[in-house]
């Protein structure tokens, strides 16, 4: 059981941490988007910011 | 933490995995534009190209349809000027055809007076055609004739060229046989007479008898030389002596030794002792026969 687990007035209260494991799963989200569009820009056009 | 940063990361959370979720699926199904671009200008490209093409062989069509119709032009004006030329000929032809047929006119008079002569001409040529078979006939007859008598003809030459080389042979064969009488006949003195044929020139011909008649030569022994057992007579070549002719040598009605002729002159002659039965002395007699 953690130790931050909260109980008030009866109800189940998430921890804190939950929501930094929601961040960062949405940060891996960004993350992992962010390589497969430069991926596909690479593979396609040779290039990642440039307008060839 | 307060609620609404935890209603705000929640809410954060979703709207980037949905934003995230529609980027990787716009990003995963975007066309390739820069392919597109690629095959579009390759194309465009193999068009400007097929376009030239089709410019530059426009241009060649053009040039050559300006030359073919200037060619053609020309070949029109050449044709103007034959037809214009051969309209004058024409009306020339037409104007000389007038001409001739006036002339055919009174030609007609003239052919039917031909065409009398003609008939009568025809009959003369088949009579002359009749005369002609005969001596054509005739000629043939004369023609073997006279191939008959060429070929005997030929054939009498044939034997007399036979028959003369026959003659040759045998005036050969005389000239040998006189040849070789004179060698047995000079050294007993005597030289063969000229023969007296028998046989009539029409006859066939016959040996005749060989008669032979004495030389006759008489002169004296000039000088003798012991020695080498030589003597030289009196007579030579201007009195008919040869080289081989055998003289004898007599003193009185004595034997006394025969000479052999080796050498010749004019009006000597010098020889080798032969038979000697006594030695000869200058003015001793030498005959060719006893």
């Amino acid at each position: 059981m953690s130790p931050n687990r909260q109980i008030r007035g009866g109800k189940v209260i998430a921890i804190d941490n939950l929501y930094t494991v929601i961040l960062a799963l949405a940060f891996c989200v960004v993350l992992a988007t962010a390589a497969f569009v430069a991926y596909k820009c690479y593979f396609q056009y040779e290039t990642i910011f440039n307008i060839p | 933490m307060s609620t609404l940063t935890k209603i705000l990361i929640v809410l954060l959370t979703i709207s980037s995995i949905f934003l995230c979720g529609i980027v990787v699926t716009y990003v995963a199904t975007a066309d390739n534009y820069r392919q597109n671009y690629n095959s579009q200008r390759a194309k465009l490209d193999s068009l400007e190209k097929t376009t030239a093409d089709k410019i530059e062989q426009y241009n060649q069509k053009a040039a050559e349809k300006d030359a073919l119709e200037n060619k053609l032009n020309s070949e029109i004006a050449k044709l103007n000027t034959e037809i214009g030329t051969l309209e004058g000929e024409l009306k020339q032809v037409e104007a000389l055809k007038k001409i001739e047929e006036k002339r055919s006119s009174d030609m007609a008079s003239v052919v039917e007076t031909t065409s009398q002569t003609s008939s009568e001409t025809t009959k003369l040529l088949i009579d002359t055609q009749a005369d002609l078979n005969k001596l054509k006939s005739e000629q043939i007859k004369l023609i073997a004739q006279f191939d008959d008598t060429s070929d005997t003809l030929l054939e009498k030459l044939a034997v007399i060229q036979t028959l003369q080389k026959e003659k040759k042979q045998l005036l050969e064969e005389k000239i040998e046989l006189q040849n070789r009488m004179d060698k047995l006949l000079q050294p007993t003195g005597r030289t063969p007479a000229p023969v007296v044929t028998v046989t009539p020139r029409t006859e066939i011909a016959r040996p005749a008898p060989v008669i032979a008649r004495k030389i006759g030569l008489k002169g004296l022994v000039t000088a003798v030389d012991t020695k080498n057992k030589m003597a030289s007579i009196s007579i030579g070549t201007a009195d008919g002596v040869k080289e081989g002719m055998k003289f004898h040598v007599t003193r009185a009605d004595k034997f006394i030794c025969d000479i052999l002729i080796i050498d010749t002159d004019a009006e000597e002659a010098v020889g080798a002792l032969q038979l000697v039965q006594e030695q000869p002395r200058p003015g001793d007699t030498v005959t060719t026969n006893l």
